[in-house]
């Protein structure tokens, strides 16, 4: 059984009435790496913060290492200073004046170490992150990419708790973003670090994480490996964070055999593998898939779990094309490899996969 | 992993909030009595018929007085007139400055913009003295000059009235801040609004006046009421130009009533109250109309213009006509008053050796200089340091989202801005008088750099929290996280990095301080004397010489102060 490194207990915020964090519980295992996912302003860099100690909650509870941190009910609020963790910012917060060799020192310093000590580690951990060298260079000399190594490595230098990476990633270029991602996953591993990841991109949450959870004001809609909340998204809202969905409108009917569903417009029926069996005759529902799981097929007979559609427009997108699609009275796009050729006007099927269907009344 | 120390079960929270909200109180207590009891001294005493300090005795005496008197309203009236009459040539020009400076390919364009910084810095009553050496109908240089023209007879420059008072100012005050203000709004013009003008077939001067001026003209007029609203706080000028001839603007006349025998304390704190009202209803529409004004946004955010307009031959005569506006408005006085401070007698340029020392000796060996100078320097050096120590703290606290009052502490610190000095000073004076203050503070040269420190409240303020912003709070924040103390990331990170700012501003308060008039005029007392005073007592006596000396002393040491400052990096943040 992992350790338990963080443990938020019905945690609330609030700036002026609005709850910025809204009763938020979770708790954090040891050596993994934990992603607040979510548009911004949607509380989690205040939960980030809250755990840092840059914040004070209103309410709840906060423990690190198994040690309550913080209680308002009790008046009891460590200051940041005295939580042990290593943060890297947004902006890195590189301080200007020193060198990088001073900046990534400062906590070792704080903690009055020795000269050796400081020396042999701040090299470790240039090291660590690649910046062997740099050392004695000015922090303000650095490029985007060596700031944020520079950060890394002085958030790394005294070992904490905890490392906290507020959307570390998001001031680099793509190319530089996708090497810092594994880099940083490839670092945690050999460290064994237990990481609070803070990002409003998807797809570094889905690389990076072992476990997301997806903030939309101040709570958590739903927590999980990245499979579980992509295949399985929890509420509306997950699903259309984590990407597109495509939404149907439809009846439930059901005979002796079991129930289905009648998509609207006569556009054809699927029966969902997800279709509670409590919904009775009639229910008007939507069915929510994603684009990624429904195949275009050609003009014939209509079978079970497919739909009737139009191709309205086509788009060459080089690598593959990208079809505008009506059905069931809604229009969307959807790509398709190359090896299929539809032209506008053409009257095709769409397949739908039963296990990915998505069902919620309307 | 390391597990955090056994600190964790300290009571740390209690204590960690409690200074900052203990600050805050202490903050808001002491503004609100340094800036607030001056006003409410100022408001309760043009009630009070009795001297201050005696027991009070309410009554509309005061008004009465000052309002049959027919000096006060005319000298009210003045103010306005003289504000106006001369904002007008300043703003023409100063538009005509910024745009050549930021929108065309004029060369020297960056050394033109650096004569304006280093012009406005230069002490303007030094200046007035050396306008006085040039355009005196007895001995100006100038009178000199012309009547050695034929068919001139008599003086044909005056300096006293109401014209000269224009044309000094314009030399002093004049354009130079204007200029300094607008330039940077001319450059963040979105170059897009231009290039589009011209796609769509507009020339140069169609483009200006259809779209750049148009689209500036918020905040053209921003800046042109701003200085119209500090061109009321004037007083220097008024004082040695004016007051000769009789013309009085309300600050001269407050000084008038406070030079009087016995002080009309009531008639000048009636005046000042007035004045207040008015400037309060001025405040509100320039509030109303900067905070109504969406146009603003436009001009900012895009990006940097590249497009300049190319002038053609014009090039060299703009600069040559910026180069000349800069000499005669600039060096033609300064140099005036070099020659002025060595001559036997000012004027005299016939008599065998006209050119001596003495007066440096003279001024330089006189106890009451000596001990001006340390006054002053005292004056200057506390001002500077407390206004540093002070507004650092106040500015961190506005900064740091953590206060609630923020709003009144902002407001509170801005009042000085548009308080103008003999205000300022006669509030602070009332302060003084009417609480026991006055044992420790009135008439002593820590009073005086209590007044300093006050007026520089807002630009001080300003200055600090722009640099803060800058910061922006990751930097003592991720310091915190490392493990620093607040006292810690104080010193090892915030201090270093905000000290250039803290120097310049320092550096900028100290030279105010020393070439400061209307605040101290009320406030000092024989042991007190600054050199500012003793240079207009200086003028009053009619040492011209001497005075020219003095001026030039304290302009070389403001000239050296503020050209540190500029290497310091100080960029003048526009403050409103």
């Amino acid at each position: 059984m992992a350790q338990t490194v963080l443990e938020f207990r019905a945690v609330v915020k609030r700036f002026q009435s609005v709850n910025a964090v809204d009763g938020i519980s979770f708790s954090l295992q040891a050596g993994e790496i934990f992603t607040l996912l979510g548009p911004s302003g949607c509380g989690k860099t205040t939960t980030l913060r809250l755990v840092a100690g840059l914040e004070e909650p209103d309410a709840g509870e906060i423990l690190i290492d198994g040690k309550t941190v913080a209680a308002p009910e009790r008046g009891l609020c460590l200051p940041p200073e005295k939580r042990h963790l290593g943060m890297v910012f947004q902006s890195y917060a590189i301080w200007p004046h020193l060198t990088v060799f001073e900046n990534i020192a400062f906590p070792l310093r704080v903690r009055r170490e020795t000269g050796e000590v400081v020396r042999r580690r701040v090299e470790q951990a240039l090291e660590v992150v690649g910046l062997g060298g740099f050392a004695e260079r000015g922090a303000t000399q650095l490029s985007g990419g060596q700031q944020q190594r520079v950060a890394l490595a002085r958030a790394l230098v005294y070992e904490p708790a905890i490392l906290l990476l507020d959307e570390p990633l998001s001031n680099l270029d793509a190319k530089l973003r996708e090497q810092m991602r594994v880099e940083i996953r490839a670092l945690q591993r050999k460290l064994g670090l237990t990481v609070l990841y803070v990002t409003h991109d998807q797809a570094e949450a889905m690389t990076l994480s072992d476990r997301i959870a997806v903030v939309e004001r101040g709570r958590f809609e739903q927590v999980g490996t990245p499979e579980e909340i992509y295949e399985n998204p929890a509420t509306p809202f997950v699903a259309e964070f984590l990407g597109r969905m495509l939404s149907f409108e439809g009846t439930i009917s059901r005979n002796h055999t079991g129930s289905w569903v009648e998509f609207s417009q006569g556009a054809g029926r699927s029966a969902p593998s997800s279709l509670s069996e409590s919904l009775s005759h009639g229910t008007r529902v939507r069915v929510l898939t994603r684009p990624e799981d429904v195949e275009i097929l050609g003009a014939s007979e209509l079978t079970a779990n497919q739909l009737a559609a139009t191709i309205e427009q086509v788009a060459y997108l080089g690598d593959r094309f990208e079809y505008h699609v009506r059905a069931a009275g809604v229009q969307f796009v959807l790509s398709a490899p190359k090896k299929q050729r539809f032209r506008p006007g053409d009257a095709v099927r769409l397949s739908l996969d039963s296990g990915r269907l998505h069902c919620r009344l309307l | 992993m390391k597990s955090p120390s056994a600190t964790l079960s300290l009571p740390g929270f209690r204590l960690r909030l409690r200074p900052i909200r203990m600050a805050e109180v202490g903050f808001l207590v002491f503004l609100a009595v340094v800036m607030g009891l001056p006003l409410l001294f100022l408001l309760s005493g043009s009630f009070n018929l009795a001297a201050p300090g005696k027991p009070a005795i309410y009554g509309f005496g005061n008004w009465q007085r000052a309002f049959t008197d027919p000096g006060t309203l005319s000298a009210l009236w003045m103010s306005f007139l003289l504000s106006v009459v001369r904002l007008i040539p300043a703003m023409i020009l100063s538009v005509m400055f910024a745009w050549l400076i930021a929108r065309t390919d004029m060369p020297g364009g960056r050394f033109i913009e650096s004569a304006c910084w280093i012009a406005y810095f230069v002490p303007d009553f030094p200046l007035v003295l050396a306008w006085i050496l040039l355009l005196d109908p007895n001995f100006g240089f100038l009178n000199s000059l012309a009547k050695s023209l034929p068919f001139v007879e008599g003086p044909i420059f005056n300096p006293y009235g109401f014209w000269g008072i224009v044309w000094v100012h314009t030399s002093t005050g004049g354009i130079w801040f204007k200029v300094m203000l607008l330039v940077p709004v001319f450059r963040r013009l979105g170059a897009t609004l231009e290039e589009a003008a011209r796609v769509a077939g507009a020339n140069t001067t169609a483009m200006l006046w259809r779209i750049t001026l148009p689209v500036l003209s918020p905040m053209i007029l921003a800046v042109a009421v701003l200085s119209f609203i500090r061109g009321l706080q004037s007083f220097n000028t008024e004082l040695l130009l004016g007051t000769p001839v009789g013309i009085y603007v309300y600050s001269t006349k407050i000084y008038d009533y406070l030079q009087r025998e016995p002080r009309a304390y009531g008639e000048a704190t009636a005046l000042g109250s007035v004045f207040l009202f008015v400037l309060a209803i001025l405040l509100f529409f320039y509030w109303r109309y900067l905070s109504g004004n969406k146009k603003f946004t436009v001009v900012t955010g895009q990006g940097y213009s590249t497009l300049r307009v190319k002038l053609g031959r014009w090039r060299y005569a703009a600069l040559a006509g910026c180069l000349i506006y800069v000499a005669v408005m600039m060096l033609l006085p300064l140099s005036f008053l070099v020659i002025g401070s060595f001559m036997r007698r000012y004027g005299f340029f016939n008599i065998a050796s006209p050119f001596t020392l003495n007066h440096w000796y003279n001024l330089l060996a006189d106890p009451i200089f000596l001990v001006a100078l340390k006054n002053s320097l005292i004056i200057a050096s506390v001002t500077a340091i407390g206004g540093i120590l002070l507004y650092s703290a106040l500015a961190y606290l506005l900064v740091s989202r953590r206060t609630i009052t923020a709003p009144v502490l902002e407001s509170l610190c801005w009042v000085p801005h548009v308080l103008p000095g003999i205000l300022l000073s006669l509030g602070v004076l009332w302060l003084f008088l009417a609480t026991p203050l006055r044992f420790f503070l009135y008439g002593t040269v820590w009073g005086i750099a209590f007044a300093l420190i006050l007026a520089d409240s807002p630009v001080t303020t300003q200055a600090f929290k722009a640099g803060l912003l800058q910061l922006g709070a990751d930097l003592e924040e991720s310091a915190r996280v490392s493990g620093a103390s607040w006292a810690y990331a104080y010193r090892r990170i915030l201090l270093p990095l905000l000290a250039p700012i803290a120097a310049a501003v320092g550096l900028m308060n100290f030279g105010s301080a020393l070439t400061s008039i209307s605040t101290p005029v009320l406030l000092y007392s024989h042991q007190s004397r600054p050199l500012a005073i003793l240079l207009l007592e200086y003028s009053f006596t009619g040492e011209l010489e001497r005075a020219a000396a003095l001026g030039l002393l304290i302009t070389l040491i403001i000239g050296s102060m503020m050209l540190i400052a500029r290497r310091l990096g100080l960029q003048l943040s526009r403050s409103d």
